[in-house]
């Protein structure tokens, strides 16, 4: 393996607080969805890593797994997405507060 | 005969369940000529079983009502000497009052259930009287108190009326109370609760053990017969329709604490000092009531105190050993009893239903017939010399006297000042009642026939009585110790004791009359001065038990309820409540719908997961 485990981790440990900083800090619905696919591809890319590392196929087949939710998840919530611009003409998380307690 | 001894107690029961379950729905007269029919029937089937009666007596067993290992309850009827008597005047005064009854409830919407209580009343009476073991009496026992509380509150949509069927119950549970402990513990300690077995192997027992069971069974029969302290109740008992006073006085109800005490006279009279109990109880019960009687305005209140001294003077010839006596008082009693009951239902009638005698006056104007009735009633009660109930008490004071030491003596007193106190109320009720004219506003009532005639039987009885038990001074055989198998109860004093205790009986009679002349054959609307008041509010003991026990009562309850319920247990389980509400409403403010405050908290969560990991790992 060319490229060491650290370097691996330490890259996808930052791609993961990005897309988590991401996910917190922005209020536009499609932002934090952006947010969460930056989380679950830094997760993809440990599990290839890992898989490379170890010499073992598993990892790898997790990803194609997770690619294919991901594209499925993707979907039905931009699907949402458009539902809501036109319920509320925004896309601001602060307007949707409906299950407040 | 068996047929008969049964058909004696199941016939009012068989009236008393028809008119209950049937009775709206047939026409008119007849429940009322069930009622009667049923009464007279049982009458009749008594009269028949009465040559059996004698000696052994008549043994039925109807069916096996309980049995549990050792333990067996029969339905099983007896019809000895002592119950044959004493059915035969339940029977017969009954009867009459159920006629009198017909007549004046003729009016009322609800005679259909007045009837059916009537019988079942009846019913449970004669399960009293006729019970060969002690738990089918105590079923025929509080057989009596339901139907009393029944009648008594009959007219129930009045507050005071249910109230005073109330008092009655609740009373007289407090001496079946006692029954009912001298009871188990006579089954705990025979194994068996047939009053033979008990009476004949009551020797078996200790003194103080038959002491105490005595002076439960005289609790017991306190309770029932209104005697002291649990007496409240039958003045209050007037609430009731006049046939059921005449009923509860004569026939069914007082009469049956004199009776269970008669019937377990061979255990009782075991006790000297229960025996000397009895007898107190039973003259200070008379003579408290006939101070009491004294003061009365409302005509039946007076008969009711009456009652309570007459039942003590029974009372007091039991305590002083004679079953005859005390047998004999209570079927005179019950004669003219219920003869002056049902005759001052008349005048109550006659009156415009005006009860107060300062309001009455004059009524032998209004009715020559009811005049006579009534008057030989209170000669009766008045113990006039040659009535019947001149000769009962007679031999009641004369069992006293003849007992001879000074306890014994100062009770014969205490009876002798009572006879002349019941003269005096007798005759004042007498004049109130007669002399002069009427004080009153009321036009009279009419006056159904069926009121009238069932009266002069039970006057002839009354006045005649004294020949059940004619005493050998008077040229008589005793009947009646005779027939109860008690010769011993037949006195045999010198001729001064008698001339003394005759001539006493006489003196205080008239004397009683005398005062009673002067004071009250002219009317004078006097000031109720303060003892007047006291012996109007009987001696204040209403005041007195809710004093000292209605009001703690109340106040433990109150406690219960307000202290240990509301506060204690509610407030626990309020408060319980309440904290959960608290924190649901805290925490609540969590779910404030932000989307960026939950994912926060996934962040923080995350952050917490990966440090303890993370912890766990340096360590």
């Amino acid at each position: 393996m060319i490229v060491p485990l650290e370097h691996l981790l330490i890259l996808s440990t930052i791609l993961f607080l990005l897309g988590l900083t991401c996910v917190l800090v922005r209020r536009n619905l499609i932002m934090i969805l952006i947010g969460v696919e930056i989380m679950l591809n830094a997760v993809g890319l440990v599990l290839v890593g890992a898989s490379a590392f170890w010499q073992q196929i598993d990892g790898q087949v997790m990803v194609l797994f997770l690619m294919a939710m991901t594209s499925a998840e993707v979907s039905i919530s931009l699907a949402m997405v458009v539902y809501l611009q036109r319920r509320k003409n925004s896309i601001d998380i602060r307007s949707f507060d409906e299950m407040r307690g | 005969m068996a047929i008969l001894l049964t058909l004696l107690l199941l016939l009012p029961l068989l009236g008393g369940v028809l008119n209950a379950c049937l009775g709206n729905r047939l026409p008119k007269p007849l429940p009322v000529i069930i009622a009667n029919g049923a009464v007279i029937g049982s009458f009749l089937a008594c009269l028949g079983c009465l040559p059996q009666a004698g000696g052994e007596g008549l043994r039925v067993t109807v069916f096996t009502w309980l049995s549990s290992g050792d333990f067996q309850a029969d339905i099983g009827l007896l019809l000895d000497p002592l119950a044959a008597i004493m059915a035969l005047m339940v029977t017969g005064v009954a009867s009459l009052i159920h006629l009198y009854a017909a007549g004046y409830m003729q009016e009322d919407a609800d005679q259909t259930r007045f009837f059916a209580l009537l019988n079942l009343f009846v019913f449970a009476m004669l399960t009293i009287v006729l019970a060969d073991n002690l738990l089918l009496m105590f079923l025929g026992w509080e057989g009596v108190g339901f139907c009393s509380y029944g009648l008594i509150g009959f007219w129930y949509r009045k507050t005071e009326n249910a109230a005073a069927g109330r008092k009655a119950f609740i009373v007289t549970r407090i001496g079946d109370l006692f029954f009912t402990i001298g009871l188990l513990w006579l089954f705990a300690l025979f194994g068996t609760l047939g009053i033979e077995a008990i009476n004949g192997r009551a020797t078996e027992l200790d003194p103080t053990t038959i002491t105490i069971i005595a002076l439960l069974l005289l609790g017991g029969a306190c309770g029932k017969s209104a005697q002291l302290p649990l007496m409240t109740w039958l003045p209050d008992a007037m609430a009731g329709p006049t046939p059921v006073s005449a009923l509860i006085h004569a026939a069914t109800m007082v009469t049956a604490g004199v009776y269970l005490l008669c019937r377990m006279f061979p255990l009782v009279s075991l006790s000297p000092l229960a025996m000397g109990a009895i007898a107190l109880v039973g003259v200070l019960t008379a003579l408290y009531a006939a101070t009491c009687a004294l003061a009365q305005r409302e005509i039946k209140r007076v008969l009711a105190y009456s009652t309570m001294s007459q039942v003590g003077y029974m009372f007091l010839a039991v305590g002083v050993g004679s079953v005859s006596a005390a047998m004999f008082h209570l079927l005179t009693h019950a004669f003219f009893k219920a003869l002056l009951f049902m005759a001052a239902g008349c005048l109550i009638n006659l009156a415009g239903h005006e009860n107060d005698i300062y309001l009455m006056g004059g009524m032998r104007q209004r009715s020559k017939t009811i005049f006579w009735l009534f008057v030989a009633g209170l000669f009766c009660l008045a113990g006039a010399p040659l009535t019947g109930g001149f000769f009962s008490k007679d031999l009641i004071l004369a069992a006293a006297f003849a007992q001879g030491d000074l306890f014994h003596l100062g009770i014969y007193g205490l009876g002798l000042l009572t006879a002349g106190i019941t003269s005096l109320y007798s005759f004042r009720l007498a004049y109130l009642v007669f002399a002069g004219d009427f004080r009153g506003e009321e036009l009279p009532h009419e006056l159904p026939g069926l009121m009238q005639w069932p009266l002069v039987p039970l006057a002839f009885l009354g006045v005649l009585g004294g020949l059940l038990n004619l005493p050998h001074f008077f040229g008589g055989h005793s009947w009646l110790s005779g027939w109860l198998s008690r010769d011993h109860d037949v006195l045999h004093l010198s001729m001064n004791a008698e001339y003394l205790l005759i001539g006493s009986a006489v003196g205080v009679f008239i004397l009683g009359w005398l005062i009673a002349h002067l004071r009250y054959r002219k009317f004078a609307p006097r000031e109720t001065g303060p003892i007047s008041g006291f012996l109007l509010a009987g001696w204040q003991f209403d005041a007195l038990f809710d004093r000292v026990l209605i009001q703690p009562f109340r106040a433990v309850c109150g406690f219960c309820w307000q202290g240990l319920e509301v506060g204690l247990v509610d407030g626990l389980i309020d408060g319980f409540a309440r904290t959960c509400v608290a924190w649901g409403q805290s925490l609540r403010l969590l779910a404030n719908g932000r989307i960026a405050f939950y994912l926060q908290g996934f962040a923080w969560g995350l952050l917490v997961i990966v440090g303890w990991f993370l912890l766990r790992a340096a360590v």
